[in-house]
């Protein structure tokens, strides 16, 4: 391992992979703050700009965006209560609270502080973890793999929210558009009605930038916006008491969102919902929690990026997407000819390594441009949103045409934009979507090659040990959510009235 | 560990059931329908194939039958559910995802503007519908006038007569993001960018 993390730190310390690791950030910080946009978007937007790079650059800087617009998300929900991207819409509790009580400058420091220690602990144990999991991940045949994407399919639908059948319908719905074009494995072409373009299948790329930045950026404009509380540069100064409140919050929140960032489909967001929950049980001070309260602030933001970064143990070990913004990048991992997983680890350690010690460059440009820069980054705030959205139409378009260089992709994302939108009007989770689209093929060139070696046995997945723990957890995960839901209407309906 | 809600009880009788908004009923209709036709030209393209092996249409099929499913039992969800219960690990998160979600956007600072546009609900609809509709015209017109002239004639569009925000600013806002664009996708990345029947850029 030493070797490697050697092999990385040269990757990642050369003076072109530091500079497009900055730009990354930069950019990821102003994207994560821009309402609507969300990383997710912001990676699906630049991919296109990352393709004449060599492909550890282009994700450097693409990974650089990720966890960059986890910083910038929280600027914009502690200045104008309204999220830059979903993990940091529990910042719009405490977050903007404080800068209400003329704490913004502190409020962003905390933020930014908790960030930084969250980031550098789950970076220690992500790379503690995706070696040793993707060293026992080349023991994996096609059984094993299926199970594990059936298991990643389940748990992206548990934690798709409050309805879990949205959750169903839409992984669904991904991976039907996946198997648009000719299928893999086989000479027919699905779904295409005839259209010579289709064959090729939809493009991912066109349907993300339909989804997330047509789709959530209309629904934005929809939404209306809000003008930012001023932060000034000497609010910024934290107080003893104020960090000395924040550490146990922040510890907490990492080791919280550690462990629910590398499930697949919980994510960032549902690891601060629940970091703030845990934290209004568990804190000396929760009573003062939803009044701007630094706990409130803390350990939300801890527990959204310790998710962020651990999501990529699922990624690269497995090359199954952690959440929404993985599966994009693991989109641009195939678009470079990389398939993530134990072989990349064994065939490109550079690429890897250099991308693992990236992110401890990365997140340290963030705490340097964050703590005393925030008041300046939020100025962007106080752009009309009338004038950024069309821009962002803009080149979203064009992205989406640079991609495969066809007028038919932006048919695409017109189209993927209407039922993006009306995805976010009607409240049906895009993460499984996202989900579905990218694990589709992956499931099916699985799903043929045990199909192949199951001769007509049905239960072929759970002959080996580690095919049958994944199919049963995967089952459990799929159906113990309904089932219990099932039984608390049933249980409700025995209730006697009071 | 089991967390408790605070804001949602697990015991007591059940809410009322609330009838769903027909547009939620009918967007899920859609969707199971969506399906169905995926399971049918599932089955068309093959279900098995020989030697016990799946065909291009297995995966298709139990899809399109998910779906299907699915969107049916989320209607009848949406008809006879009373409401959500607490108790649970995801409940919690369920209750804090509400209360940030009530509290998103909600500005009480004094002097604080509000939304620029100042629209109300109904015109945000229309002003989405134009948009769209802006979009698709300018996609229509990629052949005629390329793609730069035709997205940077999109973004004045929907800046000045959609926003109605004034001329200057607008002209100037939509030329400097065709420089922008054209700077860094054509002339850095090489992008060969469609130049329709004008042949301008």
């Amino acid at each position: 391992m030493l070797d490697n993390l050697l092999l990385g730190i040269d990757t990642a310390l050369s003076v072109e992979n530091l500079l497009w690791c900055f730009i990354g950030v930069l950019l990821g910080t102003v994207i994560g703050m821009l309402p609507g946009l969300g990383s997710a978007t912001g990676v699906a937007i630049l991919l296109p700009v990352t393709l004449s790079m060599e492909p550890v650059t282009a994700l450097i800087m693409l990974a650089g965006i990720y966890y960059g617009s986890q910083y910038g998300a929280s600027i914009s929900s502690i200045l104008i209560s309204t999220p830059g991207d979903s993990s940091s819409v529990v910042l719009t509790l405490d977050g903007y609270q404080m800068a209400r009580n003329g704490r913004a400058g502190a409020a962003l420091a905390i933020s930014a502080i908790s960030s930084f220690i969250a980031a550098i602990i789950s970076l220690i144990a992500l790379m503690a973890l995706a070696a040793p999991i993707a060293t026992f991940a080349l023991r994996f045949g096609p059984v094993e793999n299926l199970a594990i994407m059936l298991l990643a399919l389940a748990t992206i639908v548990s934690f798709a929210g409050e309805n879990v059948l949205r959750g169903i319908i839409m992984a669904a719905v991904g991976l039907l558009l996946s198997m648009v074009g000719v299928a893999s494995g086989f000479a027919t072409a699905r779904y295409t009605f005839g259209s010579v373009n289709l064959l090729s299948g939809l493009g991912f790329i066109a349907v993300l930038i339909g989804i997330f930045a047509i789709g959530e950026v209309l629904h934005q404009v929809h939404s209306g916006g809000t003008k930012p509380i001023r932060a000034r540069f000497r609010d910024l100064l934290v107080t003893k008491s104020e960090l000395r409140r924040s550490l146990a919050p922040a510890l907490r929140g990492t080791g919280l969102g550690f462990a629910l960032g590398v499930l697949p489909g919980a994510g960032a967001t549902l690891a601060s919902f629940m970091s703030y929950g845990a934290e209004k049980q568990v804190s000396k001070y929760r009573d003062e929690i939803g009044q701007g309260a630094v706990e409130g602030v803390a350990a939300p933001e801890a527990s959204n990026n310790a998710a962020a970064n651990a999501s990529f143990i699922p990624t690269l070990s497995l090359g199954i997407p952690g959440s929404g913004t993985t599966a994009v990048l693991l989109g641009a991992f195939v678009i470079f000819g990389l398939q993530p997983g134990p072989l990349l680890f064994e065939q490109q350690p550079d690429l890897i390594w250099g991308l693992l010690v990236s992110f401890f460059v990365g997140n340290l440009f963030l705490l340097i441009l964050n703590l005393p820069l925030a008041p300046v980054f939020a100025q962007i705030l106080r752009l009309p949103y009338s004038y950024l959205y069309p821009m962002i139409l803009f080149i979203s378009l064009i992205g989406a045409f640079a991609v495969g260089n066809n007028t038919f992709a932006l048919w695409v994302v017109f189209i993927a934009g209407l039922f993006g939108y009306f995805m976010k009007r009607f409240d049906f989770p895009a993460a499984p979507l996202v989900l579905g689209l990218v694990l589709g093929p992956l499931l099916e060139k699985y799903l043929v090659q045990t199909s192949s070696l199951a001769q007509g046995d049905p239960l072929i997945l759970f002959h080996s040990p580690i095919s049958a723990i994944f199919t049963t957890a995967a089952i459990l995960a799929f159906i113990a959510p309904l089932a219990a839901e099932v039984i608390r209407r049933l249980r409700d309906r025995d209730k006697v009235p009071v | 560990m089991t967390l408790k809600t605070s804001s949602v009880s697990s015991s007591g009788p059940a809410p009322e059931r609330k009838r769903p908004a027909t547009s939620d009923v009918v967007g899920t209709a859609v969707l199971g329908a969506v399906g169905a036709v995926a399971l049918v030209m599932g089955l068309g393209y093959g279900f098995m194939e020989e030697g016990s092996q799946i065909g291009p249409g297995f995966l298709p099929v139990l899809t399109g039958g998910f779906i299907l499913v699915a969107s049916v039992a989320e209607i009848a969800r949406m008809y006879f559910a009373s409401g959500p219960r607490g108790g649970s690990l995801l409940d919690v998160a369920g209750s804090v995802e509400k209360e940030a979600k009530a509290a998103v956007g909600q500005v009480h600072e004094p002097g604080a503007d509000e939304d620029d546009s100042r629209r109300d609900d109904a015109e945000r609809n229309r002003t989405i519908v134009k948009v769209f509709g802006v979009l698709f015209a300018a996609m229509l017109l990629i052949p005629v006038t390329g793609l730069l002239i035709s997205l940077t004639a999109m973004v004045l569009t929907i800046v000045l007569w959609i926003e109605r925000k004034p001329v200057v600013p607008s002209v100037l806002v939509s030329l400097g993001g065709l420089a922008a664009v054209y700077l860094i996708f054509v002339q850095i990345l090489g992008v060969p960018v469609p130049q329709g029947m004008l042949g301008l850029i």
